[in-house]
């Protein structure tokens, strides 16, 4: 699972469902959730998780987008597998972890020390845990 | 309101467990009774029906049961109770089995037409299923209009069709009766389905008291989602790892990152959860 360290900058509530959204390395994240039973607050820090295979990649990104969360990352290495290609990726001091198939892995052209765009939509990430109260 | 507060060593086993239970009950609360075998669930419905004794206090409805050395006899404590077993009369029929706890022709028709039960009624338990046994069972604890109604387990010798028309009785005599309901079970989907809220004992402790959802659904941060289970075993696919997972009867599998693949072992008890978005519902066929 990778993880994030993010601070809590807005709840929005409407019949159980929440829209959170944070800020890590003056990026803005969204996170859509069902009910909220986790203790938070504006201010509060989190350490948010996301699945490595629920993160995709983009190069060039241009147009507008609906996935709410799209991370400026750095290719940092690669493992490469017969169908599967795990790519580690650097977020600012954040390492994340994206698994994608090896056909878009060739398609993109990817190699390391390559900019590109990880996007994560708010229904895949999660808070795993209140590191500290707003 | 009930009010109990009571102690009692019990002899387990392996060691002497301690029940402390200190519970407010309102009136027409129907409260599940939840927890391990032998953390105390049906001891503290016998205590309460006056099967055995305790230290303490119990009060019900401004009258006290339980005062120091002072035991309200069983008789007069006002008590329908429903057991696994449905120990009924045999050699008496549904109407009289009914009769016999209180001359109520009225209530017994009226008990019987509720739950399904008037052709029945001139039937000996003999001849009927344990379904309808544990009905008559139920009827029959509501003939003297109890003040509370105390259920041990009442469903666990049934089938599931069956447990689900008793479900729906128990729900239409709390609706019509009102009767201020302690009810053991182990089973979620019934305390979800006829609890208002569920107590969960853990040797002979209260440590869980709350609303159904809030005590049942179990959680991981914001995910919804979440089983326990066990890791049968972790292997490696392409670049993934795959984790396959015991879950009650069933097996799952979950996709790990090579981090996450490391920090697990086999054997090892997990909670499997994810968001409230991701799963899918299909019928069963």
């Amino acid at each position: 699972m990778n993880t994030l360290e993010a601070k809590v900058s807005k709840i929005e509530s409407i019949d159980g469902v929440s829209i959170v959204s944070f800020v890590t390395l003056d990026v803005e994240l969204r996170m859509m959730s069902l009910g909220l039973n986790t203790p938070i607050e504006v201010g509060s820090e989190v350490l948010l998780g996301v699945k490595a295979s629920s993160i995709a990649l983009v190069k060039n990104l241009h147009g507008i987008l609906s996935i709410s969360n799209q991370l400026q990352c750095r290719i940092d290495s690669f493992e490469e597998g017969s169908l599967l290609w795990s790519v580690k990726l650097l977020f600012g001091e954040f390492r994340l972890e994206s698994i994608v198939t090896k056909s878009s892995a060739v398609k993109m052209g990817l190699k390391r020390g390559d900019e590109v765009v990880a996007l994560i939509k708010s229904s895949e990430l999660s808070i795993l845990e209140v590191k500290a109260k707003g | 309101m009930i009010d109990i507060n009571i102690e009692k060593t019990l002899q387990g086993s392996s060691k002497d467990m301690q029940l402390s239970i200190n519970l407010q009950i309102q009136e027409q609360e129907f409260v599940a009774i939840s927890g391990k075998s032998g953390s105390g669930k049906t001891t503290l419905l016998r205590v309460l029906a006056g099967l055995e004794s305790a230290k303490g206090t119990i009060s019900v409805f401004g009258k006290r049961w339980l005062d120091g050395h002072h035991t309200l006899a069983v008789q007069k404590r006002q008590i329908g109770f429903v057991f696994q077993d449905y120990a009924l009369f045999e050699n008496m029929s549904v109407e009289q089995n009914l009769l016999y706890v209180a001359q109520d022709k009225e209530l017994a028709r009226h008990l019987l037409e509720l739950t399904e039960l008037s052709s029945m009624a001139q039937r000996l338990p003999a001849r009927l299923s344990g379904g309808q046994k544990q009905r008559v069972s139920l009827c029959r604890a509501l003939m003297k209009r109890p003040k509370l109604l105390l259920m041990d387990e009442p469903f666990s010798a049934l089938d599931p069709s069956m447990r689900l028309k008793l479900q729906h009785d128990i729900l239409r005599l709390h609706k019509e009766f009102a009767t201020t309901t302690l009810f053991v079970t182990h089973d979620p989907s019934e305390i979800y389905k006829l609890a208002q809220r569920v107590v969960v004992l853990e040797d002979g402790k209260m440590i869980q008291d709350g609303s159904p959802k809030d005590v049942l659904l179990k959680t991981k941060g914001s995910q919804k989602f979440s089983l326990q289970g066990e890791i049968l075993e972790i292997y490696k696919a392409d670049v993934i790892y795959v984790a396959v997972v015991a879950i009650g009867q069933q097996i799952v599998e979950v996709v790990l990152d090579g981090h996450e693949a490391q920090s697990f072992i086999v054997g090892q008890g997990v909670q499997v959860s994810t968001k409230a978005f991701a799963p899918t519902l299909s019928a069963l066929g």
